[in-house]
Parts: C-alpha cells; structure tokens; sequence
C-alpha cells in the first residue's frame, strides 16, 4: 500500500514535471519587434498580389460609375435585340405543300390481329322448298326480274319441277 | 472588447463605392495592423511549442496573417479572433511540422537548451538539465497525436479548456478526457524510463 502510494506519487510528479516545462516553453517570450516583421511582411505580401493580380484591379473599377453601367446594359439589350432580330428576319416559312403525305390507313382492326377469335361464318342460305300448291303464284324468277339462267340450269330446273322431292335437303 | 473587435465590424460596414473604397482599404489594413499587435506574441508561442525553432515559428506566424489578409472580407464574421487566430497557427505548425519530419531531433534539443533560462546553473548542471528536457520531450512526442495536441495546448494558460475545445474542433469533454489519457500514458512512460536508468 506505501509501495503503491510512493509509485503514484512518483507518476504524478513526474507528470507534473513534465507540465511544467511544456507550461515554460509555452511561457517563453516572443523575440523583440516580430509584429513589426509580420507587419512589413504583410505590406510585402499585399504589394506582390498587386503586381501579380490583375493590374486593372487596383485602380477604380469601371463598373462603379452610374452611366458606364447603364452603357454596359443598354450594349447586352442591343445585343439580345439584334440577335433575336436577325433569326426573325432570317426566318422564311415553309410554302403550302401541293400534297399532303397521309399515313397509311390499317384496316378495321386498326392493325391489331383478332387474337385467333373465330369468326362465326354468316348461315348460308339453303335451298328453297318449292310448295307445288303455289306453283301458281308468280315468282321472282317468272316475272322476269332474275338475270337469264343457262341452258343447264333451266333443264335442271325443268326437272326439278317434274320430281319436286328431290329439292327436299338431305337428311 | 478589444481593439480588433472595434475596427472590424467598423470597416465591414463602409459601404462598397469609388469613393469610400479607399477608406475601405485602410480601415482593413488598420484592423489587420491591430490583429498582428494583439496577438503576434501568442501565436508565435503556440507555433514555438509545436517547432521549437524561432524562425520556423516566426515563418507560421507570418504565414497565419498573410492568410488572414487573403480572407480579410470574412473578417467580420469571426466571434473570437484569438481562438480563431491560434486554430489558424495550430494547422500550420502541424502541418509544417508533418512536412519536416526529416529534421533531426538534435537541433530542436540545442534550440531548447538554448531558450530556456538557466541563469544560475552550472555548466554541469545545464547539460544535466537539457538532457532531462530532451527526454521529457521525447516522452511527449511519443504520445498519440490527440492526447499530445490537449496536452501542448493546455499548457498555455490564457487558454481554457473551452477553448481548446475550440481551436481542436471537438467537444470539452473530450479534451478532459484526452488529457487526463495523456497524463496517465506519459506516467507510464516516464515511470518505465526512470526503472530502466
């Protein structure tokens, strides 16, 4: 335990030791007439950016006076003006064409396929059954408005009216 | 207030024409002027305890002010020139000090030996002495670089652990930690050095 007490006493005294040099190095005394030296070195500092830099930077800037202003933005106005009117001036419409190009028109289906849908076929009309009461009345074809028929077909129709059961359809 | 603190804002507020621009001009040299006069003795004690060598810490100082005049329009906006000015030092002489690793350690010994007072001393004991220094700043050096950069610091007594904090951009609890880490590995090492003697 006094062991330990006598260590910890010799740790923080050589702590302490060492704080107080780096407390006497940080207290030592700056050399005589630096501001002076940081003072001409910066009039030095300051003299070298103004040869270096833009000679123009030093003397009054042009852009601080009213009418060199208004000069500066009437030349940009006139600048933008005459640009915009030279592209008008430049500009020529497109004559009224003789003919006028029409995209390809698609079919119904506005080019889309059916999908495979099947299409329901319109029911073909079958053949008519001649009723022999009626024999009498006066058909289409008797009054002369269907177009003239063959020879074949006229004998075929000759004959269907001798055998009338064979018009019935097949069953 | 100080009398930077009075001429910058005094300056920031001349308004921008042809005419005021040249009193512009002079009251920023006059308030740089007033910052090289307040604090050019400070900095150049932080900058001598980071390169323990006169000129080289002359240089920074120098450096420090020429980089205040580059950015002398943001002047303004500074709270405390002071923390502000010696954050400013800080980066260079650690950097710098980065930079010229290659120096040998021997000169920066001789240049303490040679600063430091020894009135009174013999020549017996002033060898005893700057050797004793050299090793305590050996120790020092050997330390991580954040516990060595709080423990510089807060040898200088104008500055509070506040602002520490401040110039090392961290919070003041871990500078109270730091330092207390760096005392503890410095023991460590003085300790082990005195029971190998």
């Amino acid at each position: 335990m006094n062991l330990s007490g006598h260590n910890e006493q010799d740790r923080n005294a050589s702590v302490n030791d060492a704080e107080r040099l780096l407390r006497l190095i940080a207290s030592l005394p700056a050399p005589v007439g630096i501001e002076d030296r940081v003072k001409g070195g910066l009039r030095g500092a300051g003299s070298k950016t103004g040869v270096i830099g833009w000679p123009a930077a030093n003397r009054t800037p042009w852009t601080q006076s009213w009418y060199m202003r208004a000069a500066a933005a009437a030349a940009i106005v006139f600048v933008v003006a005459g640009g915009g009117w030279g592209v008008h001036a430049r500009f020529h419409p497109a004559p009224e064409p003789a003919a006028r190009a029409v995209p390809q028109q698609l079919d119904r289906s506005g080019g889309l396929s059916p999908a495979a849908a099947m299409r329901t076929p319109k029911t073909l009309q079958g053949p008519r059954v001649a009723v022999p009461g009626k024999a009498g009345q006066q058909t289409e074809r008797d009054s002369g408005l269907m177009k003239k028929s063959s020879p074949r077909a006229r004998r075929r129709e000759i004959k269907n009216q001798a055998n009338p059961a064979a018009t019935l359809p097949l069953r | 207030m100080s009398a930077s603190q009075t001429l910058v804002p005094a300056w920031m507020e001349i308004v921008e024409s042809p005419v005021h621009e040249e009193a512009r001009r002079r009251a920023q040299e006059e308030a740089l002027e007033a910052l090289v006069d307040q604090y050019a003795t400070t900095l150049y004690r932080v900058a001598f305890s980071v390169l323990r060598n006169q000129s080289d810490a002359e240089d920074a100082v120098q450096e420090v002010f020429v980089r205040v005049l580059r950015h002398r329009d943001t002047l303004g906006d500074i709270r405390d020139h002071r923390v502000w000015l010696i954050r400013i030092v800080w980066n260079i002489v650690l950097d710098r000090k980065r930079r010229a690793k290659t120096r040998p350690e021997t000169d920066d010994i001789a240049e303490i030996a040679r600063v430091l007072p020894t009135t009174g001393l013999s020549a017996e004991q002033r060898a005893a002495a700057a050797q004793h220094h050299a090793h305590v700043l050996a120790c020092v050096e050997k330390l991580p670089a954040r516990e060595r950069e709080v423990m510089m610091l807060s040898a200088f007594d104008e500055l509070s652990s506040v602002e520490i904090a401040a110039v090392l951009e961290v919070t003041e609890s871990s500078v109270r930690s730091r330092l207390f880490r760096a005392r503890n590995l410095l023991a460590d090492m003085l300790g082990h050095s005195r029971s190998m003697r």
